[in-house]
């Protein structure tokens, strides 16, 4: 009893998932209120009717009462939480218990972060954002609301399987001397390799990793490139398990099992010629500066389909045939995902800006994902920062503050000239503008007559006018299926893909079994009983570099996991996934140390805060935030991020870095013991923390 | 505007909205609205709330075929109730745990059954603006002037049992015993200013006697305010007043429940080794002790003893023995002055009325005390040889189906230490008799019941039953008020026309109730618990009280840390049945709490911030908390072992 629902003002459905559960329940109450022989409306129409009240009531509290609602709860113990941004309204609902009213907050977050990913800076204008979630051809909207369907479906199971998805922090593989080798071979080889190369079709790799499953083996990021967040990486680990799912039971297998389902050797077959390696010139300073054409590229939310490589999968194929994926029309393999990732420049902060993605598969499980540069991107900072100068206009305007909006006049001089001179440079890349470019003209007429006088509240709906034009070219240039003109699509070209694939597949065979086992005994629990007897569980994470660690916790019905299998097991996982949960509440609320005896069991959470040479700083009050507000975490509103920098407030000149531990004992070693692991646990996992991955 | 409000009352809105009237499309929202509270709220408000919390309650409750609880908005919240056409909604500000909010909303509820009958019928028989005038009247008694700590554990408001020499709380159940003895009397309980000195009635029947007692006592607060005191004298209303109530089943079922087999109860007496002393001590006494409630304490004998003597040294001069109780010395150093010139001749005079409209009971008794310097001992006497009057015939017949005297067990002496059913439990020993071990089968199952509503958090299972229209029978609820004392018994409802019944029941508890009246009038009026260098609150989830050394008024940065901690850790609790201890920090301060199956305890305690980075550290002075709180807390009744 499931369901996830966006919903603009007027009550239309934007988007919508539901479990089987939820739907059925659905049928039957609208299978009751039907005539006998009638066909039954379409689902979407049913949940639209019957959501449509609290919509509107929504909006009305909003409207008349100034306050929203955030929450109900009924006696049978369903949950339905609400969240509005901007014109959206979120609704997640839950009536089977496996979530609290946090998870389903938390998942609106992540369906909202998923958005923005995909979307980008087109987010930040609700009536394109709805025109782009409801696409009026019936096919299109089917296609694209599977996509965030099966995206919305993959973050559940991580959350619910995976711990590094439970405390949101990435998780790598502990095992340095490969680790480094990789990071090493990324660097000297493939991203130099391909940044070189012609036919990268003026794009620059920035980023490249590797994923066994969800965890991290190796990262590079090039000199140039700002750092990945973790809450995009993150995000993009999700984009690449929607594409490739790594089957739990499939891996767990024998390895001669492993063996039989591994690709074959046709799989290597593409040849390309290292002749065609342009290792020479630098083509960057060339091609980064014009515009380059673009042509549609079809299914830029896509990209899930069917697997890259030739051969199928056959668990793989099952597992796309249960999210009801097939019906995707299948498109190029090697055509990029479009992704909007923070970039943090000298010059500041540019939330959303496109990438492409290339998710490689090595093999089932293990993959290459490549972030680049595309050749337009200094116009989506252009945009952002005209974005970002009337949003601030428009909220002096609308506070009445003409004064001050009118003291800014050399910064809107200044945005008067840039602008003006942008539609002119975008002019002339078939870029269409006439839109815009009338918006700004009645802008201009209404804002500078008689010196400045027109800088009132009346401008504020041209402030909003001029927002969603640039937001509409932003969406021409970065939406790839609304790409201008023909031509190719963008993208570094197949068979440089493909050599990228091979490089890395032969540096990477000898090690492919050994990383698939080592995915899923990362670090056992045995290596530390004796130290710590009594000892269950425990998760490590270091919150600014936003990794964690944790003994591995994979139950499975055919493989005997650390907590040994069957109920227990499942006992255990279900108390510390609670443990998670709880700590998040008592931090919210200010808390950063908590013990609690529950049951048989003793559990320990503690946040606390180091200076980069490991010096314990004092601890701080910590903000209390009301019940409501976006969910602790790091993949889609980074509480430790902001909680750092209110730290570091008082730290000035120095690095603060941000630790959590969370320790399961049994409830019988004495409470001195458990402390005692405690500190001794954070002392020893402090060391590998250091290794630089990232 | 609002906020100031808010911040005012913690309820800043409450309705009852009869959606049976809103059926058409041109119904009017108004014509749903059966009390809106603040009434001052313009109505225009009022019909924005009422129809769109009740639209979305509808449609919510449809979607997922269950009722609505809980509405959350960003800046407050709704507890819910709905039933049939029916919906109330209760508004509080966000910091109010939803487990309370819930609750409180189902007390008033259960409160407005209780004094008018089913929902439906009384806005039947009512006006509209007769009910407003009374649920006004239950929401101020709900959010009257107790601390936050109450309203978190929405717990019963008793007296401070640390600074009343517990001999008087003993002398309170002696007294509830000895109204049992006719059987038409089911229950009662001693109020005194608004809080429970001892009650035989759960909690939740407590609360609801309680509203009554409250109301009345404020307007006689107000007539003494304008009047003094000693010039009763010419309005004379009676001290004693009937209203009618409405029982459910299960509080029906609770009062009438085990049947007191008064031949097993004077074996068990002797079967304590406490009691066996107690009946050298005079032939009164000993008569009292077998043949009236108190000597049998099936679940207070267990308790009593040991609060006994840990109160004891506190309250130097009444600890050194029990007949220092029943002696009259020991008492009614009665208001030697103004009192009335005919002491001997006061007869009670009987006032019923049906409705509780509490414009009964003026200050007879200032004649009554008159005569009480004596007459304390009669009093206790009295009752005895009365109970033989009434024609119950012996006492000790132990096929009175009527003698409800079992619940003399458990009353509650309010010695916050003693704490239910464990110790209930731990002293159900073998051979007690079969009276005691039925008593302690259903103490347990009170606690057992105490449990679930633990478990289902924000749905206790009672208030349900009860406000669905469920069978309510009526009964009368008889109240004698001393002053500040108030003696409230549930009887039966052809009590007051058994005139000989209810004249014995008020002369036998007369003297008592004056002689109590005076005392806790001179000590009660102590301040806050003994203060340390610590903050605690001690929940006790059977009896439903609460013991704490916090001051009413929040002050420091700490108290207010301490609350949110308590009212954060108590949420936890409610819905997390295996939680026993948890000690959460934060940089101000460390909170401990823990919690057995009948209490919960927080401590906090006080001192120089702790400096520590957060990391774990054994040596880190929170985690020293449990020990100091056993420790500290020995003293204040609180037994943590």
């Amino acid at each position: 009893m499931k369901c996830l629902l966006i919903a603009s003002e007027s009550a239309e459905v934007l988007f919508y998932w539901t479990d089987p559960e939820f739907e059925q329940n659905i049928q039957e109450q609208y299978g009751a209120s039907q005539e006998e022989g009638e066909k039954p409306p379409a689902f979407e129409d049913c949940i639209n009717t019957l959501f449509a009240p609290i919509i509107i009531s929504c909006s009305t509290m909003v409207d008349r009462l100034g306050d929203g609602y955030t929450s109900f709860s009924t006696e049978n113990n369903h949950s339905y939480v609400l969240h509005q941004f901007e014109e959206c309204l979120y609704i997640a609902v839950n009536g089977d218990g496996e979530e609290g009213e946090e998870d389903l907050r938390r998942k609106i977050y992540v369906m909202k972060k998923m958005i923005e990913v995909l979307f980008g800076v087109v987010t930040l204008s609700s009536p394109l954002l709805r025109k782009e979630l409801r696409p009026q051809d019936t096919e299109q909207r089917t296609r694209l609301w599977k996509h965030l369907q099966s995206l919305l479906e993959t973050y559940s199971r991580l959350k619910e399987q995976d711990q590094s998805f439970l405390v949101e922090a990435v998780e790598r593989l502990i095992h340095p001397t490969l680790c480094e080798q990789c990071i090493e071979f990324l660097e000297r080889s493939l991203v130099q390799q391909i940044n070189s190369s012609v036919e990268r079709a003026g794009e620059e790799v920035l980023h490249a990793f590797i994923l066994v499953h969800t965890k991290l083996l190796a990262f590079y990021s090039s000199r140039n490139a700002s750092t990945l967040t973790s809450s995009d990486l993150l995000a993009l680990i999700i984009m690449v398990q929607n594409m490739y799912p790594s089957n739990i039971d499939l891996e767990d297998c024998a390895p001669e099992d492993v063996e039989n389902t591994s690709a074959p050797d046709i799989f290597y077959t593409p040849e390309p010629s290292p002749t065609n390696r342009d290792s020479g010139t630098d083509g960057d300073s060339v091609s980064s500066g014009r515009y380059e054409e673009s042509r549609p590229e079809e299914g830029s939310h896509g990209g899930r389909g069917t697997p890259i490589f030739q051969f199928v999968d056959p668990d793989i194929q099952m597992a796309e045939d249960s999210l009801q994926t097939l019906e995707c029309p299948p498109h190029d393999p090697s055509t990029p995902s479009r992704v909007f990732l923070e970039v943090m420049l000298k010059e500041g902060c540019y939330p959303m800006m496109p990438h492409s993605m290339y998710c490689l598969p090595l093999w089932p499980g293990i993959t290459l994902v490549l972030l680049t540069k595309i050749p337009k991107s200094n116009l989506a900072m252009s945009i952002y920062v005209f974005l970002e100068a009337f949003a601030k206009l428009e909220k002096r305007l609308s506070e009445g503050l003409e004064g001050s909006a009118a003291r800014g006049q050399t910064s809107i001089q200044d945005l008067r000239n840039k602008l003006d001179k942008f539609i002119r440079a975008v002019g002339t890349v078939d870029i269409q503008t006439s839109a815009l470019q009338s918006v700004w003209t009645e802008f201009k007429s209404r804002a500078f007559i008689r010196g400045g006088h027109g800088f009132n509240r009346g401008l504020v709906p041209w402030c909003r006018g001029m927002k969603t034009q640039l937001c509409g070219v932003y969406r021409q240039c970065f939406m790839a299926e609304n790409g201008v003109g023909g031509g190719g699509p963008q993208r570094l070209s197949p068979s440089l893909q493909d050599r990228a694939l091979i490089m890395v597949q032969e540096k990477l065979i000898d090690w492919k079994d050994f990383l698939l086992v080592k995915s899923r005994r990362n670090i056992t629990m045995v290596s530390y009983l004796e130290e710590f007897p009594g000892l269950i569980h425990f998760i490590y994470i270091d919150r600014t570099a936003g990794q964690m660690i944790a003994p591995s916790l994979n139950i499975t019905d055919r493989a005997t996991s650390e907590l040994g299998k069957g109920p227990l097991a499942h006992f255990i996982k279900g108390k510390i996934w609670g443990l998670v949960n709880t700590s998040r509440l008592y931090l919210q609320k200010g808390y950063s140390t908590v013990t609690l005896r529950d049951g048989d069991y003793f559990f320990c959470y503690f946040l606390w805060f180091e200076n980069e040479t490991g010096y314990k700083l004092e601890v701080k009050e910590l903000p209390i935030l009301p019940d409501d507000s976006a969910p602790i975490g790091m993949l889609a509103m980074d509480y430790y991020r902001k909680l750092l920098r209110y730290y570091s407030k008082n730290h000035q000149g120095e690095v603060v870095k941000c630790y959590e531990l969370l320790t399961v004992h049994l409830g019988v070693i004495p409470v001195e013991y458990i402390l005692q692991h405690c500190s001794q646990l954070a002392r020893k996992l402090w060391e590998p923390s250091r290794i630089p991955l990232l | 505007m609002a906020d100031n409000t808010v911040a005012d009352s913690r309820y800043n809105y409450f309705f009852l909205y009869d959606g049976s009237k809103v059926k058409g499309e041109g119904d009017p929202t108004r014509a749903g609205i059966c009390y809106f509270y603040p009434e001052e709220t313009p109505l225009d408000k009022q019909e924005l709330l009422c129809g769109q919390l009740a639209g979305v309650s509808r449609c919510v409750s449809e979607l997922s075929s269950s009722p609505v609880r809980l509405l959350r908005l960003r800046r407050s919240k709704f507890a819910i109730r709905m039933k049939g056409d029916f919906l109330w909604a209760l508004g509080c500000s966000v910091d109010i745990p939803d487990v309370s909010i819930c609750n409180l909303l189902d007390q008033l509820i259960n409160l407005f059954s209780f004094y008018n009958g089913p929902i439906r019928k009384s806005y039947q028989i009512y006006s509209q603006e007769d009910l407003a005038v009374r649920w006004a009247r239950y929401l101020s008694h709900l959010q009257e002037g107790t601390t936050e700590l109450h309203h978190i554990f929405s717990c019963l408001s008793t007296i401070d049992s640390t600074h009343i020499d517990p001999l008087l709380l003993l002398k309170a159940a002696l007294i509830l015993q000895a109204c049992q003895r006719c059987p038409l009397v089911l229950a009662g309980c001693i109020l005194f200013r608004g809080r429970v000195v001892s009650t035989q009635m759960s909690p939740d029947l407590t609360v609801k006697v309680m509203v009554h007692e409250t109301e009345t006592y404020n307007q006689d607060q107000r007539t003494n305010g304008l009047s003094s005191s000693s010039s009763s004298g010419s309005s004379l209303p009676s001290p004693v007043t009937f209203t009618t109530v409405f029982l459910t089943d299960p509080e029906l079922h609770y009062l009438h429940s085990a049947p007191v087999d008064r031949t097993t109860r004077s074996q068990s007496t002797q079967s304590t080794p406490k009691e066996v002393n107690r009946p050298r001590k005079s032939r009164l006494l000993s008569r009292t002790l077998s043949d009236t409630p108190p000597s049998d304490p099936p679940e207070p004998d267990p308790a009593r003893p040991a609060p006994l003597s840990l109160h004891c040294p506190s309250t130097p001069g009444s600890s050194t023995s029990d007949d220092l109780l029943f002696s009259p010395s020991l008492s009614f150093h009665t208001p030697p002055g103004p009192l009335s010139p005919s002491p001997s001749t006061v007869s009670p005079q009987i006032s019923y009325h049906s409705l509780p409209n509490g414009k009964s009971s003026h200050e007879v008794e200032e004649g009554v005390t008159g005569g009480l310097h004596d007459q304390s001992l009669d009093s206790l006497e009295g009752g005895d040889s009365e109970s033989g009057l009434i024609g119950v015939g012996p006492v000790q017949s132990c096929d009175i189906p009527h003698d409800l005297n079992r619940h003399n067990g458990d009353s509650m002496a309010l010695d916050g230490e003693k704490a239910g059913a464990l110790g209930f439990r731990g002293q159900n020993s073998p051979g007690c008799g079969r009276r005691r071990t039925g008593i302690v089968a259903d103490e347990k199952e009170g606690h057992r019941g105490k449990v679930q509503l633990a478990d289902t958090g924000d749905v206790p299972p009672a208030p349900c039953e009860n406000s669905s229209g469920p069978p309510l029978t009526t009964m009368t609820l008889y109240q004698h008020r001393v002053r500040g004392l108030v003696l409230a018994l549930l009887v039966e409802p052809h009590f007051h026309n058994d005139t000989a019944a209810v004249e014995e029941v008020y002369h036998s508890s007369l003297a008592s109730l004056n002689g109590l009246e005076a005392h806790l009038r001179t000590t009660a009026r102590g301040g806050a618990g003994p203060q340390g260098p610590y903050t605690f609150a001690h929940y006790d989830c059977i009896q439903n009280t609460l013991t704490t050394n916090l001051s009413g008024r929040p002050g420091g940065a700490q108290e207010r840390s301490f609350v949110r901690a308590t009212s954060l850790l108590h949420s936890h609790f409610s819905h997390t049945e295996a939680l026993q201890e948890a000690i959460v920090r934060n940089a101000g301060a460390a909170v401990y709490a823990t919690r057995s199956v009948a209490q919960e305890t927080y401590f906090l305690q006080q001192g120089g911030a702790l400096r520590n980075s957060g990391i774990p550290n054994h040596q880190d002075s929170a985690f020293s908390l449990p020990s100091k709180a056993r420790h500290r807390l020995l003293k204040h009744g609180v037994n943590l072992l």
